[in-house]
């Protein structure tokens, strides 16, 4: 096991600077996931951990050691491919032992490694199949079982559930959380999928064009996401942004919206505030409520009614933009429908021009 | 007529216009399969009559009398065991080394990155436009130089020249996914066993084909190795045929009997090996085209 740290770490390629001097320390023994949309440089840095990427500036340090220049082989670290890269033309045994072989491990260490490592993962009965006769599940299996014989300090996982249906990656990720519960290895998981993010790591760094833009506990960014673009990509689904101007009104901040309705805020740090304004309220589905017309903040129209079983989504259009409600699984809508909304003040969060957020005071 | 029955009718049409087409394909496949395979026929055929019986006039398909007194009379009088040989070492020589040549100067283009590389690419691209009987005076003249003529080694080094085989490979490790070179290098594998135990095990189809149609070319060259020797022991099978020829005056059962004997081991191959082949030359004429 060892700690990850990322000293101003850039990577350009030509002139492109994909990683601008981005600075990321990796506790020992944590599970963090680098989460960000397809260009935002996450599976770049994972590379460049790995060694597989050369860094243009900066440092990479892997326990105490500087292995910036190090070869992949010297750095304690294995990685996992979203393809699984796994040997076509060797068995699953042979896979996961590849790289004792490489190093000239005898065939008697090799098996008991190899044995060890298939009894970890449920793979006893595969060793003599090709990747080709496995499943998608069973190929990730052994793809991690590849990394897990090398004792490596530090896991890379570069999308490693992206190729699997739905049902299996569910299952998967309950593995994932297993073995790095059973190992307390180092773990660092690329993905643009936040659900993964969210359930698995215990820091979740998010990435925007090459930079941080937040990094911290799942429910830390879910609850207080510092700007626009961590609110916009953490939740599913995501965050609804309302027009508003902020007000100083008697008893504190005000957002007031686009035909007259008010909403009372929350104590906040107000950095450039001038009065009136113009921000956007940032509130999730779970926070908004239904109502009968007339009675909340603002109305609207139902277009989309989505029941999921155990809860339900409306889509509805108002005069703000369509906002999307997470309601009770009981509630039975219709498109055409109207409603009225409450906001629930205390879970409103306010972005400036800038979309950086005004953090709660107490 | 309803819609229904007037589509059914044009449907009826159309498949008894392909039949016709396909019929007539099909006899002029067989008529082109019978026109090549003739002569092969023939030559087995004649081998196996008296020579006495092979200038009698009429169509004879198959012989009155059927011997392998020519066969006989071939092994056990020429040199053919010792040409065999030769052909052999030759042969395997020159497959084995150029397959391992172009292996690595293919994995080298395609997957390292060194200096000049892309001339190098260019240079082999272009030496696959020259035409070698272009080169078949120089290498005489070098191979004597270096006191090679009537050596194996002077019938081997012309014919390992094969930038076809060099553009193939690199163009097949080209498409090999880069995660799997990523992996085996985050496993710890040098570049040489990047080489033998990934691409090259990766890509045994390829190899495979290309070695077995190697064979058979370096099995059946002629000019250079007609060229290169002049003792009639250094000689191969292709080349040694036309001393059965010289030595016994035109009896035709004879040629053709010792022709059938040179041609037997790359006709073995080919029936053994025949869907590597195929491809194999697909492959050429995928590049050639």
């Amino acid at each position: 096991m060892a700690s990850v740290e990322l000293i101003d770490i850039t990577k350009r390629f030509g002139a492109v600077e994909v990683i601008k001097g981005l600075n990321l320390s990796v506790p020992d023994g944590s599970f963090t996931a680098l989460l960000g949309p397809s260009g935002c440089g996450k599976s770049t840095l994972l590379r460049m951990i790995a060694g597989l990427e050369d860094v243009s500036g900066g440092t990479v340090q892997i326990g105490d050691t500087d292995v910036t220049h190090a070869e992949p082989k010297s750095r304690g670290v294995a990685m996992v491919f979203q393809s699984y890269a796994l040997y076509p033309h060797l068995t699953v045994a042979q896979n996961i032992c590849f790289s004792l072989s490489l190093a000239g491990a005898s065939k008697a260490a090799q098996k008991e490694k190899g044995d060890n490592v298939a009894k970890l993962l449920q793979l006893e009965a595969l060793m003599g199949r090709r990747p080709a006769e496995l499943s998608g599940g069973q190929r990730q299996r052994v793809a991690i079982g590849r990394a897990l014989v090398r004792d490596p300090k530090v896991f890379l996982f570069d999308e490693p559930l992206s190729n699997l249906d739905a049902l299996l990656r569910v299952q998967m990720r309950l593995e994932l959380a297993k073995l790095h519960n059973d190992l307390k290895t180092t773990m660092i998981y690329v993905t643009h999928d936040q659900v993964e993010a969210m359930t698995l790591a215990d820091k979740i760094v998010v990435l925007d064009k090459g930079v941080i833009s937040q990094m911290g506990s799942p429910l830390d960014l879910y609850n207080h996401p510092a700007n626009r673009f961590v609110a916009s990509f953490i939740g599913s689904p995501g965050m609804n942004f309302l027009p508003a101007v902020v007000r100083m009104q008697p008893g504190g901040l005000h957002a007031g919206f686009e035909g007259g309705a008010v909403m009372k805020l929350t104590p906040r740090a107000t950095p450039h505030f001038d009065g009136g304004q113009k921000v956007e309220i940032g509130i999730r589905p779970e926070h908004v409520a239904l109502t009968n017309p007339g009675q909340g903040q603002i109305d609207g129209v139902a277009t989309v009614f989505e029941q999921l079983g155990n809860t339900s989504y409306v889509y509805i259009n108002t005069s703000l933009g369509q906002i999307i409600v997470e309601a009770d699984q009981s509630v039975r809508l219709h498109p055409g429908d109207r409603l009225g909304l409450t906001f629930d003040p205390a879970r409103a969060h306010v972005f400036d021009a800038n979309g950086t957020a005004w953090a709660e005071t107490t | 007529m309803t819609t229904a029955q007037t589509m059914t009718l044009a449907k009826a049409r159309r498949i008894k216009k392909f039949n016709v087409a396909g019929a007539i394909i099909t006899i002029l496949t067989v008529i082109g399969a019978i026109i090549f395979a003739f002569p092969l026929y023939w030559g087995v055929i004649t081998s196996l009559k008296f020579d006495q019986d092979v200038v009698r006039p009429g169509l004879n398909l198959l012989p009155q009398r059927w011997t392998i007194s020519n066969y006989i009379h071939v092994l056990t009088t020429s040199n053919i065991g010792r040409w065999y040989l030769n052909s052999l070492v030759t042969s395997v020589s020159v497959t084995t080394i150029v397959v391992l040549m172009s292996a690595g100067a293919g994995y080298a283009i395609s997957q390292l990155r060194f200096p000049g590389r892309r001339i190098l690419w260019w240079m082999i691209l272009a030496s696959f436009m020259v035409p070698v009987p272009a080169l078949i005076v120089t290498h005489f003249v070098l191979m004597a130089d270096l006191k090679l003529i009537n050596t194996w080694a002077g019938v081997i080094l012309p014919q390992l020249l094969a930038p076809v085989t060099v553009i193939i490979y690199k163009q097949f490790f080209d498409s090999v996914p880069k995660e799997f070179r990523e992996a085996a290098i985050m496993d710890g594998a040098s570049q040489f066993q990047l080489f033998f135990r990934l691409y090259l095990p990766m890509n045994w189809g390829i190899t495979t084909a290309l070695a077995i149609i190697t064979f058979i070319g370096a099995w059946n060259s002629f000019l250079w190795p007609f060229l290169a020797v002049t003792s009639e022991s250094m000689m191969n099978v292709a080349v040694g045929i036309t001393q059965v020829r010289d030595n016994f005056g035109v009896y035709y059962a004879r040629d053709l009997s010792s022709a059938v004997l040179a041609g037997l081991p790359v006709a073995i191959i080919y029936l053994l090996f025949q869907r590597r082949v195929t491809q194999a030359i697909m492959l050429t004429a995928g590049i050639k085209g």
